[in-house]
């Protein structure tokens, strides 16, 4: 038996272990048990994970040969092996903080069936990763579908503490917020299904021009497809997995689930079924039908570049923390789909290696966001248990409550930012870079399209540091703006040993990403059948001198300046990032963010010092308390808040929120005397006005049409009874 | 653009000549009053008509606390016997601590940097303040700017009568400027409350809240008169004495 067999089995014992364990004893303990059980499953995800990115020979297996239909194939290559390296790490966070979050919904008999739900939807994403045939997966797929809906509407119990905003239009956000509400379910439910059906028609379209239904079967037979057979495939699948991923055009589930869905459950919904659709378009759209001409590609970066677009602008302008971090993964997704656009691109243009970065990057991008954004998630259900809300405009002030969790969530808000040296800047930058490097391909119209995205990311990275800078000043520094930031209290240490690995993890993937790209190139290498690692890191650094497709002089420049430092003493090719383009430019852009951090760490002990010693010596330090500019006292009400550090963007892009302001002047004695102004705005998100509500309107308009069948004459219904017989017996006569 | 440029040569440096040399052009002054020998029934009309209680009369001696006066030229429009007025404007008075903390050394003559706080004042006052940054006045050719901060701030103008509502504001700002650093109070309310007078929103001028260095009377003092406060702030000037006639200085501290 094989270490990845042993571990899988290890892993379904677990997640049976689990179930059982939480319906025999106390519902009290159950909290405890998914912490321990899930925990230890998912550390065996990882391992398994890990096992199936370095082992060279994919794990493979057959689970069932059904007679008539055919096996049932598990495969676990470096592509499965990342994602569920990946599942791991969020369900292992996910899994600690759930002994904290699920103890409210502890003296509920539901406290059980969430654990049921629990590793039932655990087992389900891992044999959907694990599936190398089209009924597993879509069998897995749909599980983990409907598994997700019952998670998101599980009902939550209230917070217990009563709510005292400062004004009653916050109260009445807060209010709203707090609803019970079926709609963010359905929607999710009914949007998955549809993207479901997408995929599967997809699959099955694949299926069938290449007879097999197994992965490696069809991955035989693409080559031989039709470039029609190919569009409808990519598009069908695209449109499908990209439900999953929060892609632009059926993103608008996503927002209402995020912020609906159970504290404990958010974490995987966002770090880990996020990743499954984008594992779906990988799987099908790079791996088993790698693109021919530039069209999916292209598609695929506009997509994404809206995606991120859109996405940033509505977290920027919203002021529930859940429901920012939910609009900041549409952005995330679309900037790992811009990358993976650009590797299809590159890759119909023949261009292994620049494929083999995009895919590198893509994958980096995506890891990255499963880390930190499973941290803020984890972050947010701590602060929303311990001070009852999420709304921005209430909190403030708690890094003094909270500083470890304050601390956990910065390293988080800094690694989503994209601000070294955290893991963000990385990847983001990579995209950016891998983004020049369209410069080589022939196509003028491509390149058009390239630079119109790169602007389009250069303007959602921008946005996104307005946005997380808001997110961390509003709701950890300057004065507490309600009575219950007043009163927060410190989470719990699950939560903190949760969101402390990853904010660990963050950094290590920010501080050392040649080490981390040397573990990508494992992943994306048979995607692109090139390397980007000795592109990205060339083995120049690390075996000394020269290097055959670089200028010798140019390669010793780079000794000198200490590029092959570290190959000595940590087994890795060295520290820095090297972008090498072609013979008339050899370096696009190269950098060293372990070095980064050195320097920074230099400079301020330098300044530090300089201070100390040179400056201040010999002289009286007077200590004065900040310049408040002479205020007698300072309110929470004076103070800035969410709304009004984001206002700008909201007033810049007027044109894309389109608000509704309803203005009341009540109260009012004369025409020029207003004592009060009530003013309203109402937002529609811009998917929702331009699908989701002309989709809803046509259906409406259907559903009434049909209606009109409907008069209540039993005489009429026997006729459409007669008619129906009529119109099937002509059928049966005819076919 | 040569236009303009023309236009300002023909028109010349139309700035003050003071410091340099006395600055005798009309109206630069509304003047003060200077006290004199007078018959007793005479000073009694005068402290009579005097609505600030500036003029006091003492001994069968008429003297002026000038930083009680505001202009009104009552005196000056009594029937039977008036007041002479002065036109001079180097009306600043010190008030010398000695304390090192409070005393500019010579790096300051050419540079001092000013924070203006109102501390409710009419409008009067502060609008005189703002002439000094006109081309006529001109204050940056002596040196002094205007700060908006206390951090940079070497000089504290204080004007209006300092109401409750600004004193904590006005000490908060005082504390925030480092050493070593001067405070100038300008016009009649900041010296001595004026038609204000200690009341129930106000103190009555900035010396009960903080230790003034020079007092600069009237209300308000022309534009001129300021300068000659900053200047004597920095020691480039001497001051002025605040009573006609000096020796009944003592008088002014009862009232």
């Amino acid at each position: 038996m094989s270490p990845s067999t042993i571990l899988l089995v290890l892993f379904v014992l677990l997640c049976v272990g689990g179930v059982i364990l939480s319906c025999v004893q106390a519902a009290e303990r159950t909290p405890n048990i998914i912490a321990w059980v899930s925990g230890i499953a998912a550390v065996i995800v990882i391992s398994l994970g890990a096992v199936s990115i370095v082992n060279p020979v994919p794990f493979s297996a057959v689970l069932w040969n059904i007679p008539s239909v055919g096996p049932i194939l598990l495969r676990a290559d470096p592509l499965s092996g990342l994602f569920l390296l990946l599942t791991g790490l969020v369900f292992l966070a996910a899994s600690i903080f759930a002994a904290n979050a699920l103890l409210s919904l502890v003296g509920h008999s539901n406290a059980r069936v969430y654990a049921v739900f629990h590793f039932a939807l655990f087992i389900s994403i891992v044999w959907l990763l694990i599936a190398s045939d089209v009924y597993s997966f879509l069998i897995a797929w749909e599980l983990m579908s409907i598994l997700c809906y019952l998670l998101v509407s599980f009902p939550r119990s209230l917070p217990n503490r009563t709510l005292q905003p400062i004004d009653a239009k916050l109260l009445r956000t807060s209010e709203h917020q707090e609803e019970p509400n079926a709609k963010p379910g359905y929607l999710l439910l009914a949007t998955g299904e549809v993207g479901a059906l997408a995929a599967a028609v997809g699959l099955l379209l694949l299926a069938v021009g290449g007879g097999s239904l197994d992965f490696a079967g069809l991955k035989a037979a693409a080559p031989s497809l039709s470039e029609s057979v190919r569009w409808s495939v990519f598009l069908l699948t695209f449109f499908g997995f990209g439900v999953k991923a929060g892609l632009v055009p059926v993103n608008f589930w996503l927002p209402y689930a995020y912020t609906a869905a159970p504290a404990a459950f958010v974490p995987v919904l966002a770090g880990a079924t996020l990743n499954l659709g984008l594992y779906g378009i990988f799987r099908v759209n790079a791996d088993l039908l790698p693109a021919t001409s530039a069209g999916p590609g292209i598609v695929a970066l506009v997509i994404g570049t809206l995606s991120a677009l859109v996405g940033i602008l509505y977290a920027t302008t919203d002021n529930d923390l859940k429901t920012l971090l939910a609009h900041s993964s549409i952005e995330n997704a679309g900037v790992i789909t811009v990358s993976l656009g650009a590797g299809l691109i590159f890759a119909a243009a023949e261009k292994p290696v620049l494929t083999a970065i995009a895919f590198l990057v893509a994958l980096y991008h995506l890891t990255n966001h499963s880390l930190y954004k499973t941290l803020l998630f984890v972050g947010a259900g701590t602060i929303e248990r311990s001070t009852g809300t999420r709304s921005l405009d209430l909190l403030g002030g708690l890094i003094r409550r909270m500083p470890w969790t304050a601390s956990a969530f910065l390293a988080g808000t800094l690694s989503i930012a994209a601000l070294p040296p955290f893991n963000g800047f990385v990847s983001e930058w990579l995209t950016l870079q891998t983004f020049l490097r369209s410069a080589e391909l022939s196509s003028v119209g491509t390149k058009i399209v390239f630079a119109l995205c790169g602007a389009g990311l250069a303007l959602t990275a921008a946005l996104a540091v307005t946005c997380f800078v808001k997110m961390f000043a509003m709701g950890f520094l300057g004065v507490s703006r309600s009575d219950q930031a007043e009163e927060a209290v410190e989470s719990g240490s699950t939560a903190l040993v949760a969101m402390g690995f990853l904010a660990v993890l963050c950094l290590l993937l920010g501080v050392f990403p040649t080490y981390a790209i040397g573990l990508l190139d494992r992943v994306a290498k048979p995607l692109s059948h090139a390397s980007a690692a000795s592109a990205l890191v060339p083995p120049f650094f690390a075996r000394s001198p020269g290097h055959t497709e670089l200028p010798g002089a140019f390669a010793s420049e780079f000794h000198d300046l200490g590029a092959q430092i570290g190959q000595s003493i940590l087994p890795g090719p060295g520290l820095v990032i090297l972008h090498r383009g072609g013979a008339a430019n050899p370096v696009v852009f190269a950098g060293a963010p372990t070095y980064l951090i050195v320097i920074l760490a230099a400079l301020v002990i330098v300044t530090f010092l300089v201070v100390r010693l040179a400056l201040a010596k010999g002289r009286s330090i007077r200590r004065q308390p900040c310049w408040d500019g002479g205020i007698l006292r300072l309110l929470p009400e004076m103070t800035y808040t969410a709304t009004g550090f984001s206002n700008p963007v909201r007033v810049i892009f007027q044109a894309i929120f389109r608000p509704t302001i309803r203005e009341n002047t009540r109260q009012t004695v004369a025409e020029h005397f207003r004592t009060a102004i009530n003013r309203e705005r109402e937002e529609v998100h811009i998917v929702e006005r331009f699908v989701l509500n002309p989709f809803r309107e046509l259906a409406f308009r259907f559903a009434r049409l049909v209606a009109r069948m409907h008069q209540g004459r039993i005489n009429a219904y026997t006729g459409y009874v007669l008619l129906a017989l009529l119109c099937a017996l002509l059928l049966g006569l005819f076919l | 653009m040569i236009q303009w440029v023309n236009r300002g040569i023909r028109t010349g440096i139309k700035t003050t000549v003071y410091p340099t040399s006395p600055e005798n052009a009309a109206g630069v002054t509304p003047g003060l009053p200077r006290g004199g020998g007078h018959r007793p029934e005479e000073i009694q009309a005068l402290v009579g008509c005097c609505p600030t209680g500036a003029i006091i009369g003492q001994d069968n001696q008429l003297s002026i606390d000038y930083r009680r006066c505001v202009h009104c030229y009552r005196c000056n429009r009594q029937p039977s016997e008036t007041l002479l007025w002065s036109q001079d404007y180097e009306w600043a008075g010190a008030n010398e601590t000695g304390d090192p903390r409070r005393t500019f050394g010579k790096e300051f003559n050419r540079s001092a940097h000013i924070l203006v706080v109102d501390a409710g004042d009419c409008g009067a006052c502060l609008n005189e303040v703002k002439q000094l940054n006109n081309p006529y006045y001109n204050m940056h050719r002596l040196g002094f700017f205007f700060t908006p901060t206390p951090r940079h701030a070497d000089i504290l103008v204080v004007v209006g009568p300092v109401t409750d509502h600004m004193r904590v504001a006005l000490q908060k700002t005082y504390e925030a400027m480092p050493h070593p650093k001067k405070v100038v109070a300008v016009g009649a309310c900041a010296l001595s409350g004026s038609v204000f007078g200690p009341s129930f929103v106000s103190e009555a001028g900035v010396t009960k809240i903080l230790p003034v260095d020079v007092e600069v009377p009237g209300q308000p003092p022309p534009p001129l008169a300021i300068l000659h406060g900053l200047l004597v702030a920095v020691g480039r000037r001497s001051p002025a004495v605040l009573f006609s006639p000096a020796t009944t200085r003592q008088l002014g501290k009862n009232c």
